[in-house]
């Protein structure tokens, strides 16, 4: 229970250093929401003055900070400058089609990643092996803007998904099943992407961590003793070779706002990334740091539940913690 | 699949009254004074669906300031004159007719009667004095509102009678009929209670329910979904009728998707998914043009567009300012031959064939072929010469050591770095093939990309740069909304901002002849005056002038009336006059 | 076993040298531009002419063909062969970025041009700006991977190792880091500098900023095997034996860690080279007209190039080679370690 209280208390404070240096850091970077309107001969530096003291932007920095902390705690997160509407159900309806997105994504990813790691790594050297392995290394060095276009590419050109947005423009017609169908056909290009280009670091960490632990003396004795394979990889092999794969869970699931930006404006899918990424470029503060304090969230969200399952799944940790308490 | 299509039409068919069909346009009723087009002809039915690179921020006409916005405020709104983007002169929208007094201050203008808003509500003065009060209320910083202050004074609007309205200029303004184009007439009745509110800004922001936005543009907005799409559906009050006398729009339904990046508004639209697509970049014309001849779709070169891209050099006053390495370099730009040697060297041609894919123009004034009312003919054309920089620089006193590198007269060796924005792959081209021919000169130059603001806030704030490719221009073909790059106290006086008055004589000259016509009403008079003052920039070269790209766009093969132009909006602006080629209509339950 | 490590260690150091002594392989200076061949594809090698099979190869150069319509399309100028000779003079070039030399390794006769691998957007030989380009991009993905890891097994071995409030305030420090938005404070640095960055300053700036936003993610994974390790039977032996805490974190932790840092390192190596794509976005990455894997990439972020240009794909595929080459090395690596162990 203590363990959960500290775990609180550090949580606010990292929420309440992520805010003062998200403002800090917006500072830093030069450049303002209005500054584009500077390029127009037609626009006047009044008036760009006169909507930067509208939206504060001319208060010094610890006014605004000061300001926007005392309005989240009432749960208001400001004003988006370039919507002219609030923070929050911004962030919200788009954080909604973000999960659905990256959720499926960790879930598949995990599926497909976990035994494939493991199978490869009792079956080393093999076809499979080989295979996987280039694979990994040919996802892993593209970067995972060009695998988006190409992939986009040839989705939009075989015509076989749908492509862009989360539904069709029928879709007020369609049955709650079919509603459902359409989403998925739209979800699957997105996940795709995302999928392929997770799954390849994350099969690399557990084929290496299961390899390492087949190697050790005490899985090399229990298989001359005879115990069987499938005895030998759930009670000795796996909780053993947990720890890195549990470290990267955590932070899948800590980017799970966070980490499918790219993919989302590549493929139109309506998510935070859009949003966010605008928001980012074109300065609009509040909304940037809302985005950044409701991805912390789950950051912190994340590691808290790698750290909880590295306590309960290693045996040795899970010991330690017991003889010292 | 077909089984899924079947189902569709099915569920299409019993719910058909459920979800409302596009409304069919309002018979025209007895004193309603509509526009005719007589040139333009097609059919009802169907809808278009066009790609955006991002979304919309707001619906509202008066604060909203990006581009993507205006692309579908633009469809929903009305204005009182129009610029037609094909004949780029001014016709009569909202106002019938109008008079302007003999000394040009005064416009009086005549509307048309029997209007009404896509909500059904009437149109009269009302809403139009309602509209420029807002626009020139000073608490809410519209950018529009600039445009309205001439001389520091704003236009006075006043109401003569319902139908009547009346504008005093603070003094004489050329062409000022095109300042009526872009200001949309805003429905009083919807509006005036935010206005009064004080939450003026917050107003038909996105999730305001369809039913509280109304305009007289030629669609109304239907439905929004966040991240997704913005559906517009046709306005049945529509003040335009077409050759047949039939209320326009044709559409049906005009439909926006977000789509992204511009690679994935190419592959949509090559996919089909989308219609209409602009602003295309030479790669991605030339992909679409090879795909041309298998669908049939309708790709147009519309020529060099209005803007001009260029190479500045920062002549700014630095003093102040801790800036002496860029002030030590000040002495070579505000060196005329220096420039000059610049500019010889300067490999246009090059920029033209592999910046803009020979879809462009090479520029040696503001003016470009585009602009076929205003620009000047006689401006000197010199092709690239290496050998005439060499020589206005040795007359200038430079010279070459050993290596072959440029000295100053004062010995020191000529290095400078040329930023440019980096999210703009063309004008980061044109810097870099300026950096190699500039190499040949024996001058070290560096290309610094910088994210965009950035690059804002040392152009205009910090001056920490050197010189800098950027690009003006494209809003309109008349020479006025430039004037705050040309007048010496101008805002957008980007060589040297901040000045209160002319720093040297041609300077003030070009200054006089911008004031000058800008209260000209005579075309002839203002092109003379004009035309010396393009003489007057491309002689002294505040700019180093480089190009300009073709205006691209495409349409796929059921686009009827599709006629892009070089203003923007380049492909909507008929939007009204838009219609779907074939036999039926796809969409069951629309007729 | 043995013949194929020593096969992948021959390729992995042939591809560093080939890289590290770019400009004797390359035939051209990377920055040189033909204006007039912009986007041509690779020079066809021909063995064989009208007077039967040659052991030398020739070339012929590429001319734009009439059709306006489409600017590059390009055929072979079959009025004249330049043969493919060896060790010519050309283009001078630093080797190891002190000795000047004219040697290139092969090349034409002048007015021919023999490009291996096409050329960009400028007409620049792409072979050449790959093999230059490498130089400064796997050193700088190196020397961050480096950091990265350095600093984040560091700090991870602290965490774990010691527990308690240190490893809760470290592992604190990383959620932090991970949640920044450090698109702002790149900005926020770029600002800061002098607007020209020479390359070498370019390339401590690439390897700094990556390894100081990196070292967040291996500090976790390592903390994680630390925490398993320490507890292990044979530590608490060796402390009942008295050692001292360096003692075990050198000879029981810190090989414990090994498996993760390999496994980290293949895959951070390409990813970091690759991080110079996003980095040039802000200003912080390679300049023009000076070629590096990273900026290079930036152009087949471009569906039009990825689609008409296939060629361009060239740095894509050495950077896929490097890492096929990188992780098959880190494979080998995980196999001495477990015939050490057991």
């Amino acid at each position: 229970m203590s363990y959960l209280l500290r775990r609180l208390v550090r949580a606010i404070l990292l929420l309440l250093g992520v805010s003062a240096l998200c403002f800090v850091f917006t500072e830093m970077a030069p450049g303002s929401f209005f500054d584009e309107m500077r390029l127009n001969p037609q626009i006047s530096p009044e008036t760009i003055a006169g909507l930067r003291a509208q939206y504060g932007l001319d208060q010094p920095l610890a006014v605004r900070y000061g300001r926007w902390m005392k309005s989240a705690l009432h749960a208001d997160l400001g004003y988006s400058i370039a919507y002219n509407a609030p923070v929050a159900p911004l962030l919200l309806s788009r954080a909604k089609n973000t999960l659905l997105l990256s959720g499926t994504a960790l879930l598949l990813t995990w599926i497909i990643s976990l035994p494939l790691g493991v199978w490869t790594a009792s079956r080393r050297g093999g076809l499979l092996d080989k295979t996987v392995t280039l694979l990994t290394s040919f996802l892993v060095s593209v970067p995972e803007l060009v695998i988006a276009v190409a992939l986009l590419a040839v989705a939009v050109r075989s015509h076989l998904l749908r492509v862009g947005g989360m539904t069709s423009s029928d879709v007020e017609s369609l049955s709650a099943f079919q509603r459902a169908q359409d989403i998925a056909l739209h979800l699957a290009l997105p996940v795709f992407i995302l999928v392929l280009c997770e799954t390849a670091v994350i099969v690399r960490h557990v084929r290496a961590s299961v390899l390492e632990v087949l190697g050790t003396p005490f899985v090399q004795a229990a298989r001359r003793y005879g115990v069987s394979r499938t005895r030998l990889l759930f009670r000795h092999v796996l909780p053993v070779a947990a720890s890195p794969a549990i470290s990267l869970l955590g932070f899948s699931l800590a980017g799970l706002l966070s980490g499918s930006l790219m993919v989302e404006v590549v493929c139109g899918w309506p998510g935070m990334g859009p949003l966010i990424l605008e928001a980012t470029l074109s300065r609009d503060l509040y909304l940037v740091v809302g985005g950044i304090m409701l991805s912390a969230l789950f950051m912190i969200g994340g590691n808290l539940i790698a750290d909880i399952m590295l306590f309960t799944v290693d045996p040795r940790i899970r010991k330690a913690a017991a003889d010292a308490s | 699949m077909k089984v899924f299509a079947r189902q569709t039409l099915l569920v299409c068919l019993f719910a058909g009254s459920c979800f409302a069909a596009a409304p069919a346009p309002d018979p025209a009723k007895p004193g309603e004074e509509l526009f005719r087009l007589s040139d333009v002809s097609g059919h009802y039915g169907g809808h278009l669906t066009i790609g955006q690179r991002s979304e919309p921020k707001t619906l509202n006409p008066v604060t909203s300031t990006d581009a993507v916005s205006r692309e579908v405020i633009g469809r929903l709104m009305g204005d009182l004159i129009e610029i037609n983007r094909s004949s780029q002169q001014t016709e009569p929208a909202l106002a019938k007719s109008w008079k302007i007094s003999p000394d040009g201050r005064t416009f009086t203008l005549q509307l048309r009667k029997g209007i009404r808003f896509s909500d059904g509500h009437p149109f009269d003065a009302e809403d139009v004095v309602f509209s420029f009060t807002v626009y020139m209320d000073e608490a809410i910083d519209s950018p529009q509102r600039d445009l309205l202050i001439i001389d520091g004074k704003p236009i006075q609007v006043t109401k003569l009678d319902q139908y009547t309205v009346r504008f005093a200029l603070p003094r004489p303004y050329a062409a000022a009929e095109r300042l009526f184009d872009g200001l949309a007439m805003l429905p009083k009745h919807l509006l005036e209670k935010p206005y009064r509110e004080g939450h003026f800004a917050q107003a038909w922001s996105l999730n305001t329910p369809s039913a509280g936005i109304a305009g007289l543009g030629p669609f109304r907005l239907k439905q929004y979904l966040p991240g997704q799409r913005i559906v517009l559906e046709r306005n049945p009050y529509y003040w335009k009728v077409d050759r047949e006398n039939q209320r326009l729009p044709y559409l049906d339904e005009l439909v926006f998707f977000f789509v992204g990046t511009e690679d994935a508004q190419v592959m949509r639209f090559e996919a089909g998914e989308t219609d209409v697509i602009s602003r295309l970049s030479s790669e991605n014309y030339n992909l679409l043009a090879r795909e041309k001849s298998r669908d049939g779709s309708q790709l147009a070169d519309m020529g060099p567009s209005l803007e001009y891209n260029f190479l500045l050099f920062n002549l700014n006053d630095l003093g102040g300012k801790k800036l002496d390495e860029v002030a030590g370099k000040q002495v070579w730009f505000r060196d005329l031959k220096f420039r000059q040697a610049i500019s010889a060297a300067v490999d246009r041609e090059s920029i033209v064939r592999l910046v803009y894919g020979t879809r462009g123009a090479p520029l040696w004034g503001n003016v470009g072929p585009g602009n076929k009312l205003w620009i000047n003919q006689s401006i000197p054309h010199p092709p690239q010469s290496l050998e005439t920089s060499r020589q206005l620089l040795k007359s200038a006193g430079y010279s070459w050591n050993s290596s072959g590198q440029l000295l100053d007269p004062a010995h020191k060796l000529v290095e400078f770095s040329i930023i440019t924005s980096s999210s703009n792959t063309q004008r980061m081209k044109m810097a870099t093939l300026l950096q190699d021919d500039l190499s040949h000169l024996g001058m070290q130059v560096h290309v610094v990309p910088l994210e965009f603001r950035a690059l804002i806030d040392r152009v205009f704030q910090s001056f920490d740069y050197d010189a800098a490719v950027m690009g003006l221009g494209g809003g309109d073909a008349d020479p006025n909304p430039e004037m705050n790059v040309w007048a010496a106290t101008g805002t957008s006086h980007l060589w040297h901002l901040g000045e209160t008055q002319p720093a040297n004589n041609w300077e003030r000259e070009l200054d006089q002849l911008m004031q000058q016509q800008m209260v000209t009403l005579d075309y002839a008079k203002r092109k003379q005056l004009y035309d010396r003052a393009q003489g007057i920039i491309a002689e002294n070269l505040p700019f180093i002038f480089l190009g300009t790209p073709n205006i691209l766009a495409g349409a796929s093969a059921r686009v009827g009336n599709f006629h892009p132009a070089i203003l923007d909006p380049y492909t909507l602006w008929n939007a009204d006059e838009l219609y779907v080629r074939g036999p039926a209509t796809e969409r069951a339950g629309t007729r | 076993m043995r013949a194929k490590t020593a096969f992948l260690l021959a390729a992995l150091i042939g591809v560093h040298l080939i890289l590290l002594f770019g400009g004797f392989f390359a035939p051209y200076d990377p920055t040189s531009q033909n204006r007039e061949l912009p986007y041509a594809p690779p020079t066809r090698l021909h063995f064989r002419d009208g007077a039967g099979l040659h052991l030398r190869p020739f070339v012929y150069n590429w001319t734009t063909s009439v059709e306006s319509d489409a600017p590059d399309t390009y055929k072979e100028d079959l009025s004249h062969s330049y043969p493919v000779r060896f060790f010519v003079t050309g283009a001078s070039y630093k080797l190891l970025g002190v000795y000047e030399s004219h040697l290139h390794l092969f090349g034409i006769r002048e007015s021919g041009r023999i490009f291996l691998f096409g050329t960009d957007g400028y007409g620049r030989d792409e072979f050449s700006r790959v093999l230059f380009g490498g130089q400064i991009s796997v050193a700088a993905g190196l020397t961050a991977t480096f950091i990265a890891l350095l600093a984040g097994s560091l700090l991870g071995i602290i965490a774990g190792y010691y527990g308690g409030l240190v490893d809760e305030s470290l592992m604190a420090v990383t959620e932090l880091f991970l949640s920044l938005p450090w698109l702002y404070f790149l900005l926020g640095v770029r600002a800061f500098l002098p607007l020209h960055l020479s390359t070498l300053r370019t390339f401590f700036l690439l390897a700094g900023v990556i390894g100081l936003i990196g070292w967040a993610r291996p500090a976790r994974l390592v903390r994680g095997i630390v925490l398993s390790s320490r507890n292990r039977n044979y530590v608490l032996a060796a402390r009942g034996f008295g050692a001292s805490d360096l003692y075990i974190l050198r000879r029981h932790i810190l090989p414990a860690t090994f498996s993760v840092l390999l496994t980290q390192a293949s895959l951070l190596v390409p990813r970091y080279i690759a991080a110079e794509v996003t980095l040039s976005f802000f200003g912080l990455g390679v300049n023009e007209p000076v070629p590096s894997w990273g900026n290079m990439l930036t152009t087949l972020q471009q569906y039009s190039v990825l689609t008409s240009y296939a060629w361009l794909l060239a740095p894509a595929a050495a950077l896929v080679v490097t890492s096929v080459l990188y992780s098959a090395l880190a494979d080998v690596f995980h196999s001495q370690l477990e015939s050490l162990t057991t």
